[in-house]
């Protein structure tokens, strides 16, 4: 599986990518906020997204919605991962199309979980 | 300080280091702080605005910071480095937004700045309000065994 980490601090895409290898995901890429995503998405193709969701440039929802109306892309399954955990904020996510939604901290199984259901969601 | 405020910090703090580095933090007894500075070598810091407002900071001596970003990023560190300065900063966003979680729970709605984080010992910082500073110390234990404190400090009113 290849997965496109989105998140603005370096250390974060770290902290993310040292969770996913413990549940065997070693294949991926980063990019630092939502307009990066979308240059490596036209370049590469992933199995997965894992976005943050305050972001310079291109917000983490503004980058879902740009994913989710773009044909090639919108069935990627896409992670929202933040420390927003208020109501409002899973809202407006889900209505913004988002596959799962992870609040911070989670555990690797929890992270597995969520992509199990993402995938599970866009029919993977 | 009515222990409601003091409440969702506990958890917070040990749901985060519990679920994302793995282990047990032991509150030590509650006090007040009155030096409105760090209390540590790093210390992110959290503006916080809503039904209250106020300010939190997050703080671990060197030691402490270096053992955080181990966990966290699975990679060493030989000292305090951007990217150690880096998982402070995320641990206190963490942090934030649990004890947030958990006040809304409670009815209090709250929003927070992005985190800053600062360097350097005893740091003076404007807590931006009048009420004292409410310190909470969590013990935990290095790979060693060394003994690390991590301080969570906060004021809202």
């Amino acid at each position: 599986m290849k997965v496109l980490v989105v998140d603005d601090f370096t250390t974060m895409r770290k902290i993310i990518k040292n969770v996913l290898k413990q549940i065997d995901i070693v294949n991926v890429l980063e990019a630092e906020n939502g307009k990066h995503a979308l240059t490596v998405l036209k370049n590469d193709s992933v199995d997965l997204i894992i976005s943050d969701w305050i972001m310079p440039e291109m917000t983490g929802i503004e980058f879902l919605k740009a994913c989710k109306s773009d044909e090639t892309i919108k069935k990627i399954p896409f992670i929202m991962v933040t420390a927003e955990a208020q109501k409002d904020n899973i809202m407006e996510a889900i209505k913004s199309g988002v596959d799962n939604y992870i609040v911070k901290p989670f555990t690797p199984e929890k992270l597995r979980e969520a992509i199990d259901k993402a995938k599970a969601k866009v029919g993977k | 300080m009515d222990v409601k405020y003091i409440n969702p910090f506990i958890v917070a703090a040990q749901s985060v280091f519990k679920t994302m580095l793995g282990i047990e933090v032991n509150l030590n007894k509650p006090v007040l702080k009155s030096e409105r500075t760090t209390s540590g070598d790093i210390t992110g810091i959290i503006g916080l605005v809503g039904d209250k407002k106020g300010t939190i900071t997050i703080s671990f001596r060197e030691k402490g910071a270096m053992f955080v970003f181990q966990t966290l990023v699975g990679d060493d560190c030989s000292g305090v480095t951007p990217d150690v300065v880096d998982a402070i900063g995320e641990l206190t966003n963490i942090i934030s937004g649990q004890a947030r979680k958990e006040f809304e729970k409670a009815g209090i709605n709250l929003k927070a700045s992005i985190p800053m984080v600062v360097v350097g010992k005893n740091v003076e910082m404007n807590f931006i309000t009048t009420i004292p500073i409410v310190q909470l110390s969590f013990s935990f234990s290095l790979q060693n065994g060394e003994q690390e404190v991590m301080y969570l400090d906060f004021s809202f009113e």
